[in-house]
């Protein structure tokens, strides 16, 4: 059973079921706003894949972005140009992975609690640090990085089409990505084979702040303030993407294929609700719903496999 | 040798405790009296309440990220069952405790029936049982205005002690008794340290982590009473969260998060330090935000002691 090809026919199926009920859903500003809201959310389920992959799980995800957002708001502030504003938002978030990839990688702690402590330390120690206050008064380019929406909107859809593609080239063609399959699948069989686990899941971790980082940068420039309570809830929305899209808690196995399929799927469901007539405070059910559904679908499947080998 | 047998997180964790309690002694004003005490209690008991079900859950190596949303729906489904349609109290209530019961059998079922991983499968069921909470509340309404004699559970007092204190050391009393003193403990910890190996024992594995998946849901029901009940009011996010703060003080308490391995009486510990903690900082005036800061160093902390004592 190919999962990507599943997860993409049911989207396909819930967008003919729009197209049929509620037609103006299609209307092209819709379908860009879908696209652009996305967008920071397919950036982060990118980073997650890779420390699914290697067998790991950030939970820390929704805190780094909401520093990484404020860090973005300050230097830009400070007046530096928006190319540095970017680099100086995805540095910060590296250092935050790093901080989870030593802990986990160098220590041997396990990344669900290590991952769980830093949700809370850094969501709380923003709250301290800027007692709930939005950055204000940023300068003119920092909106849509100073050129106007559209350009700025379609700099957010490529800059994620961007990152989508290059990290699936590095996971499919590259040896840095089998080293991440390697390690998933059995991390003393990848050691014996020159790979360096430690190495790879710190730096798993460390892709993965820096593209929270740039997640936080391309959602903060989308509106007037930086809000310092953003992303909560964010580890389970991409989580959930990456699962639905067929890769493996247990490591090793899934593709960005996958994740670009749990996304679209995951992320057009709750406008897709409002536009069929639904109440949208239902969209949360039906995600977990989704996730449920793709979870258990993973068991049939293993269980028709066993059930094939021994016949 | 010794030194490492000496080393007990539970021990560190007690050190640790009396170490916040001079502080905070020291440092807040009214902190060492009676009714402060008891507060603490008031304050801590639903995470307590989910701290103690999901130790028998970690002890197994599996974990149940639904039990804050869980509290949440059953607390929602109390107040649509008793507002919305005109039930009387005790029937509401054993409807919210039957909607935590079903939330922990499809934990149970997917867990333990289809062996899908429980962090998963938690993170998915956590999702779908906020989003019911949400959904069946738009969102928005607030049910309130319980009856007094029902508001006693959360904010009266008998025999001198918080009514949900009792309730608190009753389910202390169940969980310690099942993992402690019966041979269902002693299942649970094989099943944590090697699921297959305890399968080649005889050990019924599907049907002892169904048992302690169903008790976390029963757990998250009682504690959507007991929330409800403190603060008169039952909403879509209430709970939110706990699951964290229970997944804390249980592995502040020594349990190790692979499983085979923790008690009760360290939950009960860690659970204590945290409520402490929160309450010691805000009565030493103290920004509220330093409480989730150490709480997230104290537990790296531990780990990191719990980890190298399991290497050596």
């Amino acid at each position: 059973m190919n999962r990507p090809l599943w997860v993409a026919l049911a989207w396909a199926a819930l967008l003919a079921l729009v197209a049929v009920v509620a037609p103006a859903f299609f209307d092209p500003v819709n379908l860009r706003d879908l696209i652009v809201r996305a967008s920071p959310l397919l950036i982060v389920a990118c980073g997650m894949t890779i420390v699914i992959l290697a067998r790991q799980i950030d939970i820390s995800v929704g805190s780094q972005f909401a520093i990484c957002g404020v860090v973005a708001g300050l230097l830009a502030r400070e007046g530096l140009p928006m190319p540095l504003v970017a680099a100086g938002t995805m540095l910060a978030g590296a250092a935050l992975g790093a901080i989870n990839g030593v802990l986990v990688a160098r220590l041997g702690l396990p990344a669900i609690v290590v991952t769980l402590a830093t949700l809370v330390a850094w969501r709380e120690g923003l709250r301290f640090a800027t007692e709930g206050v939005w950055v204000q008064d940023l300068p003119a380019t920092f909106q849509w990085f100073g050129l106007g929406q559209d350009i700025g909107r379609w700099l957010i859809g490529i800059g994620a089409a961007a990152v989508w593609a290059s990290i699936a080239f590095v996971l499919g063609w590259t040896p840095a990505g089998r080293a991440v399959y390697a390690t998933g699948s059995d991390a003393e069989v990848a050691r014996l084979l020159g790979v360096r686990p430690p190495l790879v899941i710190a730096g798993s971790f460390i892709v993965m702040g820096a593209l929270t980082g740039l997640a936080a940068l391309l959602s903060a420039v989308q509106f007037i303030d930086v809000q310092a309570n953003a992303g909560i809830g964010l580890e389970l929305s991409v989580i959930a993407a990456v699962v639905v899209g067929g890769t493996s808690v247990s490591g090793g196995r899934g593709s960005l294929t996958g994740t670009l399929a749990g996304v679209a799927l995951l992320a057009t469901v709750g406008p897709a609700l409002t536009f069929l007539g639904a109440p949208a405070a239902w969209e949360r059910a039906l995600q977990g719903a989704i996730i449920l559904i793709a979870v258990s679908a993973e068991g049939f499947s293993r269980v028709r496999r066993v059930k094939e080998q021994h016949a | 040798m010794t030194r490492a047998r000496l080393a007990t997180p539970e021990l560190v964790l007690l050190v640790l405790l009396v170490g916040e309690l001079v502080w905070f002694s020291l440092a807040a004003t009214n902190f060492l009296t009676l009714d402060n005490g008891l507060e603490i209690v008031r304050a801590s008991a639903e995470v307590g309440l989910l701290a103690l079900a999901l130790t028998p859950v970690i002890l197994t190596g599996g974990i149940d990220l639904s039990c804050g949303a869980l509290l949440g729906l059953s607390a929602v489904v109390f107040g649509a069952i008793w507002r919305d349609a005109g039930q009387p109290i005790a029937v509401a209530a054993a409807a919210a405790l039957g909607v935590g019961l079903l939330g922990g059998a499809v934990n149970a079922w997917m867990v333990a029936g289809f062996g899908r991983p429980a962090l998963i499968v938690t993170l998915g069921t956590a999702s779908l049982f906020r989003g019911l909470a949400e959904g069946l509340t738009g969102g928005a309404v607030n049910y309130s205005g319980f009856p007094a004699s029902f508001l006693h559970l959360g904010q009266g007092r008998v025999l001198g002690l918080p009514t949900q204190a009792w309730v608190l050391i009753a389910a202390a009393a169940l969980i310690a008794v099942l993992v402690h003193a019966a041979t269902i403990g002693r299942a649970l910890r094989a099943i944590g340290y090697a699921p297959e190996g305890a399968r080649f024992a005889g050990i019924p594995v599907g049907r002892r982590l169904a048992l302690v998946y169903l008790l976390s849901g029963g757990a998250a029901g009682v504690a959507g009473l007991v929330y409800a009940a403190r603060l008169g009011q039952a909403r879509a996010d209430a709970g939110t969260g706990f699951e964290l703060s229970a997944i804390t003080a249980v592995v502040l308490g020594g349990t190790s998060i692979f499983g085979g391995r923790g008690s009760v009486w360290g939950t009960m510990l860690g659970l204590v330090a945290l409520g402490v903690l929160a309450n010691g900082l805000r009565l030493a005036d103290q920004p509220a935000e330093l409480a989730g800061v150490l709480t997230g160093i104290l537990l790296v902390v531990a780990i990191g002691v719990g980890a190298r004592r399991g290497r050596a």
